[in-house]
C-alpha cells in the first residue's frame, strides 16, 4: 500500500516536470523564433507573407516535443505502467 | 511575389504538412498492427489523428490571417492557431485515454510522435525561397 502511494506521488511529480519543462523549452524556442520573425519583418516588410508559412511549420516543430510530453504525461496519469508492477 | 501567390504557396505548404502527417501515422499504425495487433494499430491511428486534427484546425486559422501585412497581427494569428492546436490535441488525448479501454499507450505515443515530428518535413518542399 505504501509502495503504491509512493509510486503515485513520484508519478505526480514526474508529470509536473514533463509538462513544466516541456512548456518552458517550447516557450523559449517560440520566443527566439518570434523575435527573429519580427526582426526580419522590420527589415523587409514585403517578406511577411512568405515568412508566415515557414513560421507556422517551425512553430509546429518546436511544439512537437511539448505535444509528445503531454501524451507521455497523460499515459502516466491514466495508464501508469509502473503501477502494474505493484499489482502483480 | 504577389499576395495571392503567397497565399497559394502557404496553402500548398500546409497541405504538404498534412500529407506527411497522414503518411507517418499510417506507417506507424501498420507497423504497430504487425507487431502488436489491431488494438495497437487503432491506438496509433488515434494518436496520429489527434495531431492531424489539431494541425488541420491550426492551418485553417493560419490561412485566414495569411493576408496580414502587419508583423504583429500575423504573429498573433499564428500564435492563436498554435494555441488552438495544442488545446485541441490535449482534449482529444484526454477523451481517448478516458474512454478507449483497449488502448495500447506506447502505440498511441508512437503515432502521436510520428505525426508531430513529420509536420516539419513539409519545410523541405517549401517552394518559396527566403
Amino acid at each position: 500500500m505504501e509502495a503504491l502511494a509512493l509510486i503515485q506521488a513520484y508519478t505526480g511529480i514526474g508529470i509536473g516536470l514533463i509538462i513544466g519543462l516541456g512548456a518552458a523549452g517550447a516557450c523559449i524556442g517560440i520566443g527566439i523564433m518570434c523575435a527573429s520573425f519580427l526582426e526580419g519583418a522590420a527589415r523587409q516588410p514585403e517578406m511577411i507573407p512568405a515568412l508566415q508559412g515557414k513560421v507556422f511549420l517551425l512553430l509546429g516543430l518546436i511544439d512537437a516535443s511539448f505535444i509528445i510530453g503531454v501524451g507521455l504525461a497523460m499515459m502516466f496519469a491514466f495508464a501508469n505502467p509502473l503501477l502494474s508492477v505493484v499489482a502483480q | 511575389m504577389s499576395t495571392l501567390e503567397n497565399q497559394q504557396s502557404a496553402r500548398q505548404m500546409y497541405r504538404n504538412m498534412l500529407r506527411w502527417q497522414v503518411l507517418a501515422t499510417l506507417g506507424v499504425a501498420l507497423l504497430a498492427g504487425i507487431l502488436a495487433g489491431s488494438s495497437a494499430s487503432i491506438s496509433a491511428l488515434l494518436g496520429g489523428t489527434s495531431v492531424i486534427a489539431g494541425a488541420w484546425t491550426a492551418a485553417k486559422i493560419a490561412e485566414k490571417g495569411q493576408s496580414n501585412m502587419q508583423a504583429t497581427a500575423a504573429l498573433l494569428n499564428l500564435l492563436k492557431a498554435e494555441a488552438v492546436k495544442i488545446l485541441l490535441i490535449a482534449i482529444i488525448l484526454f477523451v481517448i485515454f478516458k474512454f478507449y479501454h483497449s488502448l495500447v499507450p506506447f502505440a498511441l505515443i508512437a503515432g502521436l510522435a510520428a505525426a508531430a515530428l513529420f509536420s516539419g518535413a513539409a519545410l523541405a518542399k517549401a517552394q518559396t525561397e527566403v
